[in-house]
Formats: structure tokens, sequence, C-alpha cells
């Protein structure tokens, strides 16, 4: 599809030479549409997406940090003050370079990385990490065309990935977990049968299944399906159903305990793109 | 925090647990008032995110009764049940709840006694740990 041709940059830090100022000297809703990537972190990010607000008609979160925090959210599992601790050591305070003014100091860190829609009102999402070439493919045929669907559409499937993906379920019991380098899986039965944690059930489809094809488990960048929802609980929900040592029963206790202490870091693994929505303070810290 | 009164939500299985709590009303024993039981199907059928909703929204403590193993209703959703939780509170540290606020016990229909009395240490266990404390916006 040629996109080039149809439409007229009007802001890209990235490629072309704009600045912040251009943007402000733009009258309102003077972009027809603005695709912003990353997770809000900084005070920085937040006046430029509510910049952008005001001067697009259309807000679009693209990729997963923009639609669910992403990895940069994982961050939001500790305090602010704890995070500068670990960057920078005790003691140190962001601010300008010794003799510089105020002006100079990095822009200041926001308690949580958000993702978009906690920030700004957004229209749209395209999602993935990257978003798969189909996905964008779909947006800008709408979006070209005029004929976009009802607002707060995803550009990805409703129904999960397993539904797209070639390899073949059986056992659908889970005898063992193992992480992915850990064993060469077989290249046509589920990753899931074989032990190795894959989203598939609670993400959307809408990348062919990109990863379980080429013999990756899916870590979920597409963002849940609606009917998973929070997408680690309800893979949590899953696994305990699926984890079998033999013949369920009292006796059986102690191995299934062995089996689901057998999933290693399972924050990072649940909730790989996200945890931005979890708005409970540590315990136990004071 | 003297008068501080947990919120317990029990999810409790229609079989043997909300019975054991019919149980222990119609024999007129005295527990706190502190529980809100929720009749379910069994409780296999009670979802992580059901749990951790509960707490989001001001629930200090959730409760999930179910059959004593080898008597559920549907034969397995108890030990369904016992491994959701198992996973749920190894997460849960992580996520900012501390694990104690879930809790899983066996009820059977007999035992109104003994709900009563695991109501009891549940609420006694979550004053000690305090109110659930959730971080406000910015």
């Amino acid at each position: 599809m040629e996109v080039l041709s149809q439409v007229e940059i009007a802001f890209w830090p990235a490629l072309a030479d704009s600045k912040k100022a251009d943007l402000e000297a733009m009258p309102k809703g003077y972009i027809d549409a603005a695709l912003i990537n990353g997770a809000i972190r900084t005070q920085e990010n937040l006046e430029m997406v509510r910049l952008l607000r005001e001067k697009s008609k259309l807000i679009v979160a693209y990729g997963a940090c923009a639609h669910l925090g992403g990895i940069p959210s994982l961050a939001n599992l500790y305090g602010r003050e704890e995070l500068l601790k670990a960057a920078f050591g005790d003691g140190w305070r962001p601010g300008p370079p010794p003799g510089a003014p105020q002006e100079d100091a990095p822009p200041e860190l926001l308690p949580k990385a958000l993702p978009l829609a906690q920030a700004v009102p957004v229209d749209y999402t395209v999602p993935g990490c990257p978003p798969p070439a189909g996905l964008i493919g779909e947006f800008f045929s709408a979006f070209l065309s005029g004929e976009m669907p009802p607002p707060g559409h995803v550009f990805a499937k409703v129904k999960a990935l397993c539904e797209e993906c070639p390899r073949t379920r059986e056992e659908r019991v889970l005898k063992k977990i193992v992480r992915p380098h850990e064993i060469v899986p077989d290249p046509e039965a589920c990753l899931l049968d074989q032990g190795i944690i894959c989203l598939g059930p609670v993400t959307r489809g809408g990348c062919s299944a990109a990863c379980p094809s080429a013999g990756m488990p899916c870590t979920g960048c597409l963002g849940p399906t609606p009917k998973a929802g929070d997408m680690g609980l309800s893979m949590v929900s899953a696994l305990a159903s699926l984890v079998r040592a033999g013949e369920e029963g009292e006796a059986a206790i102690p191995s299934e305990n062995e089996i689901l202490d057998q999933l290693v870091d399972p924050i990072g693994t649940l909730y790989k793109y996200g945890v931005p929505d979890m708005p409970c303070a540590k315990e136990g810290e004071g | 925090m003297a008068d501080f009164e947990p919120k317990v939500v029990a999810f409790l299985c229609r079989w043997c647990a909300y019975a054991g709590a019919d149980l222990a009303g119609t024999s007129r024993l005295q527990y706190p008032p502190n529980v809100v039981p929720i009749r379910v199907p069994c409780s296999g059928r009670v979802e992580p995110s059901w749990v951790v909703d509960a707490l989001q929204k001001g629930a200090d403590g959730v409760l999930i009764g179910g059959c004593h193993p080898g008597d559920c209703h549907y034969v397995s959703g108890n030990y369904k049940a016992r491994r959701r939780v198992y996973l749920l509170k190894k997460i849960l540290p992580e996520l900012g709840i501390a694990p104690e606020r879930v809790r899983l016990e066996w009820v059977s229909a007999t035992e109104g006694k003994r709900f009563a009395q695991v109501v009891a240490d549940f609420v006694e266990e979550l004053r000690a740990l305090g109110p659930m404390k959730v971080m406000s916006e910015g």
C-alpha cells in the first residue's frame, strides 16, 4: 500500500526536523491523526501528548507501550524512589549538571509509567511489539478510505491467537513447565502442551501467530483479548487448570506444586507488556 | 487502627462451604459480621481476577470456601481452585498485595462451627495486617 503519497507528515521528531515550537504554532485540530508510541514516563512525555491531543483530530496509541504501558511499565511494581536509587544509587537527585540552570535538569519522572490512554483520551489502538505490518495496513486502509471503525477500536482480532496458530493442540495438560531455551520444541505440537508458557490463549490474534510459528512462545504483545481482561490473572487461571501430576487428589498436591514452582519470573512472563492497572502500593514497606 | 473493621468477600461453593455458612446461621453460632458471602457453583469457578478485583475495590481479604478433597460435587473443581490460589499467591506479593489476604479453606456442609471459626480467625489476621493499601493516582 502506498501511504506516503497520500499523507503529509506534520510532525515526526524521529525522522523530520520537528520541534515542540512547530507543534505549538499549529492551530487546534490541525493534524488529522497522531500516531504515538511509547509509555508516558516523564512530565515532558505528558506535556507533549497533551499538546498533540489538542492539535490532532485523532490520537492513535501505536505499539505495545502506548497501548498497555509496555516493558517500561514493569517498573510500576516499584516506587519512584526505589527506581532512582536502583539506577543512580543513594542520595542522587535528578537535577541540572553542576553550574547549569534549573531548566537543564532532566524531565521529572512520573510516579508510574502510563499507557497513553491514562494520559489523554485515545481514539484508536494499533497494538504489537512491533505492530505487525498487516495491522498497520488495516489501520491505514481504514484511515485513508475514511471508513474508520467506531472509536475505541483496537486494530487486532477479538479472538485469541490460538485460533490462528498452525500448531496442533492435543494433550491439554501441563506435566512440566520449561523455559524456551531448555528444550527444542516439536515443530508441530502446541508449545503450551510441551510445557513452554505461551500466552496465545489470552492474547489477541492478528499477527498470524508469528512467534509460535517460529518456535517461540507468544509473549502477549497484542494485548489481552476482551474476554481475557487481565492477561496475567487469566493465564494463572488457565495454567492452574492445565497442570497435572498424575491422578488429581490430595496425594498429587506436592508434585503439582513442584510443577507450578517451575514458573520462573511469573510477573515478567505473564505481564510482559504491562502491569499499569494494579493500583496497589507495596505492602510491608511502611 | 483500633476501629479498623476488615471487609471480607467470601466466595463459597454452593455444595459445601455455603451450606456450612448456612448451618452456622441456623445453629445461631456467633461469628464476625465482616464477611460478605457470595454463592458460587464451585470453588473451581472462582477466577483469580475476581479475587484481585475484590481487593482493589475495597475488600481487605478474600476467602474462598470449597469442599474437602475428594468431596467436590464436580469431582475436581476444588483441586483446580487450590492450584489457582497457589499460583495467585506467588504473584500477589509482586503486585503489592500481601498473600495472607487470600485464604482458601475446605468447609463441608456439616461444618457450621468450622466456618464460624475460619471467619473469626481470618478477620483477626486481617485486623493485624491492617487495611488494604491502595496507591492514589499521581
